[in-house]
């Protein structure tokens, strides 16, 4: 068993064996995240009680945390995988990191943009440069120069390893940001009305946020697989493995 | 072969980059001529109020050596690019990041001193208690290095492509989020006579730190994105 488990996972750095891998696994995944989302949806907007002070408003939280929680996920994962891209110049691993970007870049927008819906009547605006807001603001533009230095060069590889060296820039960064803004603000001023204070979030609402935190990752995992083996087969093109593939699909009938 | 000493190599990569400065007198004018442009346009934006204008004089000249500062980041390695002499350089004998080193200090001559000079007349412009000016000039002269060294690794990420300025603009923001924060701070806690020694030290400990480390990564970055 303990030399069966390296050995798979090894061979899964493999692009036709992560390509067919990923294949597989792919509409589970996706799956489960629509069951679970449907689950959480269900339970956050309509099982959940409304708030004593919020009323329904504060149900966006529902979509806005664990989009969050995601954006920085995904950002680990990506500064991970850039590590191991570098380190071991393995492709699947380069793949990885980039595919993650536009993911993590749209869960943070989400999360920006969920929470100046939320802002609007909760705090009376739509934006106020609190240190958390800034911070997930700044996380966003680190996701943009990584998709748009990746996208600079003509080569692929040569792109993917500098925004892989950025990426790992920006890890260093985002604690650095974070502390750096939190100083500021208080420099300054106290930030606006906090109503979700220190108040523990209630059991009724605790458990559809943490399901909906599942179908995020499970979406994640599903759509990065997606991702990645469309990419795998750009790289890849010209490859044995991907010709077959290619004449495969162009039989009618004989889908793969 | 007849390897050249390492200071000797070091005095000559700067002796060279800040000779080719020299010959091209007017590039390093226009960041400064930037600077004065942008400083000009905020009292025409913001109206001729004393008041306001003292208020946002310090971070309005830190945001402006910034930018100048930025527009000239994009040529930091450019013409080496074009004729090859970095490619030269990455071949030589002598640590990269030495080398490296020796160019970011020569391009932090010839565009940020320039700007730190200018810097309390662009202030003066608007109205910043001279009691300030100190304080204001010792944030330039933490903050301006530390954007050179970071600006220095992003310039050499895009070394491989093709025309980056925008992309570079984008890349450097989250990195001098914090710098611009704590200049700036110092610069609004002197204004209120607040201690201002805490934010200065910050930037000091920072410019130490990426002092030692830049080099190193813009050298990382340099043979990642020059290797094709």
């Amino acid at each position: 068993m303990s030399k069966w488990i390296p050995l798979w996972l090894h061979k899964l750095g493999s692009p036709p064996i992560f390509y067919r891998f990923a294949g597989t696994l792919r509409p589970w995944f996706l799956g489960l995240a629509l069951v679970a989302g449907a689950v959480a949806l269900y339970g956050g907007l309509a099982l959940a009680p409304a708030d004593y002070q919020q009323g329904d408003a504060y149900r966006i939280i529902f979509i806005h945390v664990p989009s969050a929680w995601m954006g920085l996920f995904i950002y680990g994962v990506m500064a991970v995988a850039s590590f191991v891209a570098l380190v071991w110049r393995i492709k699947l691993a380069e793949a990885v990191a980039m595919e993650s970007a536009p993911i993590g870049a749209a869960f943070t927008f989400i999360t920006l943009v969920t929470g100046s819906l939320w802002g609007k009547p909760m705090w009376g605006t739509w934006w106020t440069w609190d240190a958390r807001l800034t911070s997930e603001l700044v996380l966003l533009f680190l996701y943009l120069g990584v998709i748009g230095l990746y996208h600079a060069f003509e080569d692929r590889r040569q792109g993917a390893r500098a925004a892989a060296f950025l990426a790992i820039i920006g890890i260093i960064n985002v604690p650095i940001v974070h502390f750096s803004v939190n100083w500021w603000n208080t420099l300054h001023q106290g930030s606006t009305v906090r109503i979700l204070g220190p108040s523990k979030i209630s059991a009724s609402m605790l458990w559809p946020l943490l399901t909906m935190m599942v179908a995020t990752k499970l979406y994640y995992v599903a759509s990065l697989f997606g991702r990645v083996r469309a990419d795998l087969l750009e790289l890849e093109s010209g490859k044995d493995w991907v010709r077959r593939i290619a004449t495969e699909n162009s039989v009618p009938g004989e889908q793969a | 072969m007849n390897q050249a000493s390492l200071p000797r190599a070091c005095a000559e990569v700067l002796r060279r980059d800040l000779t080719l400065a020299w010959r091209r007198r007017g590039d390093i004018a226009m960041p400064v001529l930037y600077a004065l442009i942008v400083a000009t346009l905020f009292p025409f934006a913001l109206g001729p109020e004393d008041a306001l204008l003292q208020r946002i004089a310090g971070g309005v000249v830190l945001v402006t050596v910034l930018l100048a500062m930025l527009l000239a980041l994009d040529a930091m390695f450019r013409s080496d690019i074009e004729d090859g002499s970095l490619e030269q350089l990455v071949l030589a004998p002598q640590p990269l990041a030495l080398m490296l080193a020796m160019k970011i200090l020569a391009h932090w001559l010839t565009t940020a001193l320039p700007l730190i000079v200018v810097a309390p007349l662009l202030a003066g412009m608007l109205h910043l208690p001279l009691a300030v000016m100190g304080v204001l000039l010792l944030a330039l002269l933490m903050a301006t290095p530390m954007l050179s060294l970071l600006g220095a690794v992003l310039v050499a990420l895009t070394a491989g492509t093709r025309r980056s300025g925008m992309l570079l603009a984008l890349m450097l923001l989250p990195l001098c989020v914090p710098v611009v924060i704590f200049a700036a701070g110092a610069v609004a806690a002197a204004q209120q006579g607040l201690p201002w020694v805490a934010p200065i030290a910050w930037l000091g400990a920072a410019l130490a730190l990426a002092l030692v480390l830049a080099p190193l990564a813009c050298a990382a970055a340099l043979r990642i994105a020059l290797d094709a």
